[in-house]
């Protein structure tokens, strides 16, 4: 049996987790120091605890909707409305949230755990309402997800915007202490975006590789006829992962809204693209069958990494899409290589026990 | 063994990390750039780091903001004795999102204060206090989070600017007609306030109708110039323009397809690229923010505040330029004094 270091080194992760460890070595390295304000230490620019909370927050956003839009890629779809969804979501529930804490009494009226709750309620309801449309006209009409899910994305994004009439909506103070709580850690550390990321690509995790419909999505990907023979409901698979990419989208946009403490209709623009990024520079393959929630999360934290090295190492932030596109690029091609090499060794150790057993046979 | 291709990037990435080593002087984290809210200390003398986020890095008047700053930055930093930082950290495009991180990143990293134009006030207003909790004051310019501990603001009260372009339109159209209000990203609470204004004003002129306000986003030139082209077809009845900023005029597609005698435009901003629009009178009058005092001005602003301790104004009013045919030539020479090396030459020998 190999021993753990050289498992872990085999796995299809090891790659992009050693990527974002020598990146992070390069930004610690590579920062200056200053002076704490509030502990008076000197503390590395990159390497402090401040900067580290902070920096676990927004690929939490991009790793969430990461963990839906791999589903939809393992399928062999695509879901370009994520962030539409995102916006959507987030402008819904913080008007249904005004609504709810409008009068007199205000959000004192209700305790704050409901109107947490209800928030998130509403925030699901309607990223699973937006990701069911999508799997329902991309199951029922047979058109390319592609193209659904550009027409759903200017939908989403109008259906926030118009009723919002371009307001930057606040969110209730239930939401925002809820998740900026510090857990008992010091002022300004908020580790419960990470958390809540963590948990996500946890339950993505295992439901993709432990129960009968993640394997049943990575069956449809690989081939949708052969599914369809072995008894696999794939309209009901292709439908459910839709639904789960919306449900993600709109988790998000909850951590996401919450944290900065509004909502508008111009959110998120563009944001499909990073989980999509993100999935594939975790290994998804855009064909469909392959792909993984913590791929994605690693990849989601790599843009990021990637994203931060060009204000800490002092790059043009103008050059910021250039560099992350160029990097995308490089990871997948790298990715494709090294699956390329993988495969090749596995056959040729394949092919060794054969050739020996063969001998074998010869030399009795 | 072969090694696997991602041991071969893994190997690439640790040796920039020991060359960036290396090449920092061996000792990089022997560096120190001052604590927030303090200057710090860095090759024997004191440096005052200013975290500066636009709006947007593709909009040319942050651009001119950043030379201001940058400018204010030598100036008073000879001044003072002290190095000042100008740290720029502005978005490819707008997104109150990303400002609001970078305020975070640039507290964590050591910024002694902060200069901000607001995409989006809600959003940035928690992490402006965030920033303000840890010590480090932030200052907005252009578009304020008036609800925020932000310990200044400067730049033009924008509802006397929409005011202004307004009476301006009125002037050249004789008091009646029907115009377009151009205007950018929704959320911006600076154009809102501008849009505002323009219809608090026009309210004064009964024969003068709205027939609506065009928003547009992202906020590029190129968007703003199709925008009010496209209006134009759809509205033929449309006789005068206000724009709330001088996005199309950074284009020259309506310097063709507008006819002075037919429409009436005034707008907000005179950078060298809207210069022949006031040449040849398709735009008679534009309002000038000097945009490269949003940079100066808040600079000098800071430094009072933060290194020689005096008491500053919550808000600083910028005063706008009216740029007209009259003083073009003298217009173009402050525009090329402040830095743009885009003033066509022509408009620098005018008297």
């Amino acid at each position: 049996m190999k021993p753990i270091s050289r498992r872990l080194l085999d796995s299809p992760l090891a790659g992009l987790v050693l990527v974002n460890l020598a990146l992070v070595v390069l930004l610690a390295s590579c920062s200056c120091t200053h002076v704490d304000n509030l502990s008076g230490e000197t503390v590395n620019n990159f390497l402090n605890a401040d900067n580290l909370f902070q920096m676990s927050v927004r690929p939490s956003f991009f790793a969430i909707m990461a963990v839906g839009t791999t589903m939809v890629i393992i399928s062999g779809g695509i879901d370009l409305s994520v962030g539409s969804i995102y916006a959507l979501a987030g402008v819904g529930t913080a008007m249904f949230l005004r609504w709810m804490t409008a009068g007199e009494a205000g959000a004192a009226a209700h305790p704050a755990w409901f109107v947490f709750m209800m928030g998130l309620g509403v925030c699901l309801a309607i990223g699973a309402a937006c990701g069911l449309l999508n799997g329902l006209l991309k199951v029922g009409l047979g058109v390319h997800p592609f193209i659904i899910s550009m027409g759903t994305m200017l939908i989403f994004r109008t259906a926030a915007f118009v009723p919002s009439k371009a307001e930057s909506i606040p969110l209730p103070d239930a939401l925002v202490g809820g998740i900026k709580a510090t857990l008992g850690l010091r002022a300004g550390l908020n580790p419960v975006p990470a958390l809540i990321m963590l948990a996500t690509v946890a339950a993505g995790a295992v439901f993709l590789s432990r129960t009968v419909p993640g394997r049943h999505i990575y069956a449809v990907g690989g081939n949708l006829e052969a599914s369809r023979f072995s008894g696999i409901r794939s309209g009901r698979v292709l439908v459910g992962v839709y639904v789960f990419s919306g449900l993600s989208a709109a988790l998000a946009a909850f951590v996401g809204c919450s944290f900065y403490g509004a909502a508008s209709g111009g959110e998120a623009s563009g944001y499909e693209l990073f989980a999509i990024a993100s999935a594939v520079v975790g290994g998804a393959c855009l064909s469909g069958w392959r792909g993984g929630a913590v791929g994605a999360m690693f990849g989601a934290i790599l843009i990021e990494l990637i994203r931060k090295s060009i204000t800490t190492l002092r790059f043009d932030q103008n050059y910021e899409w250039g560099i992350v596109g160029a990097a995308i690029v490089l990871a997948v091609v790298l990715d494709q290589a090294s699956a390329k090499w993988t495969a090749r060794r596995l056959a040729q150790g394949a092919e060794a026990p054969a050739d020996k057993s063969k001998e074998q046979r010869s030399g009795a | 063994m072969k090694p696997s291709v991602w041991t071969v990037l893994v190997a690439l990435v640790s040796g920039c990390v020991l060359l960036a080593g290396c090449g920092s002087g061996g000792a990089p984290t022997a560096k120190t750039d001052g604590g927030p809210g303090k200057t710090g200390e860095s090759g024997g003398g004191k440096t005052l780091k200013i975290a500066m986020i636009a709006k947007s890095s593709t909009n040319p008047v942050f651009s001119s903001a950043r030379s201001g700053a940058e400018a204010a930055a030598k100036d008073l930093g000879a001044k003072n004795g002290i190095t000042i930082q100008i740290d720029w950290r502005t978005p490819p495009q707008e997104d109150g999102q990303v400002q609001a991180q970078n305020i975070a990143q640039a507290v964590n990293e050591g910024a002694n204060a902060i200069l901000i134009s607001c995409s989006d006030a809600g959003k940035v207003t928690g992490a402006i206090d965030d920033a303000a909790a840890r010590g480090v004051p932030v200052m907005t310019f252009d578009s304020d989070a008036a609800q925020s501990k932000r310990f200044a603001y400067y730049g033009v009260d924008d509802i006397e600017t929409g005011k202004a372009v307004m009476a301006e339109l009125a002037k050249l159209m004789n008091g009646k007609g029907k115009i377009g209000v151009l205007a950018g990203n929704q959320n911006a609470p600076n154009l809102q306030n501008r849009v505002k204004g323009v219809k608090e004003e026009a309210a004064k002129y009964p024969d003068i109708k709205i027939v609506d306000v065009f928003y547009f986003f992202p906020e590029t030139p190129q968007d703003a110039a199709a925008k009010v082209l496209t209006v134009n077809k759809d509205f033929p009845e449309i006789d005068g323009w206000a724009f709330v900023g001088g996005w199309p005029l950074f284009t020259k597609a309506l310097l063709t397809d507008f006819k002075p005698d037919k429409m009436k435009v005034v707008s907000v901003d005179a950078l060298p690229e809207c210069l022949p629009y006031i040449e040849k009178g398709v735009v008679p009058v534009l309002l000038a923010q000097p945009t490269y005092k949003w940079g100066y001005e808040s600079v000098k602003i800071i430094v009072d505040k933060v290194q020689l301790k005096k008491d500053v104004p919550a808000m600083n009013k910028m005063d706008l330029v009216r740029v007209s045919k009259e003083n073009l030539g003298s217009w173009a020479r402050q525009l090329k004094e402040w830095g743009f090396t885009n003033v066509d030459p022509d408009y620098l020998k005018l008297p």
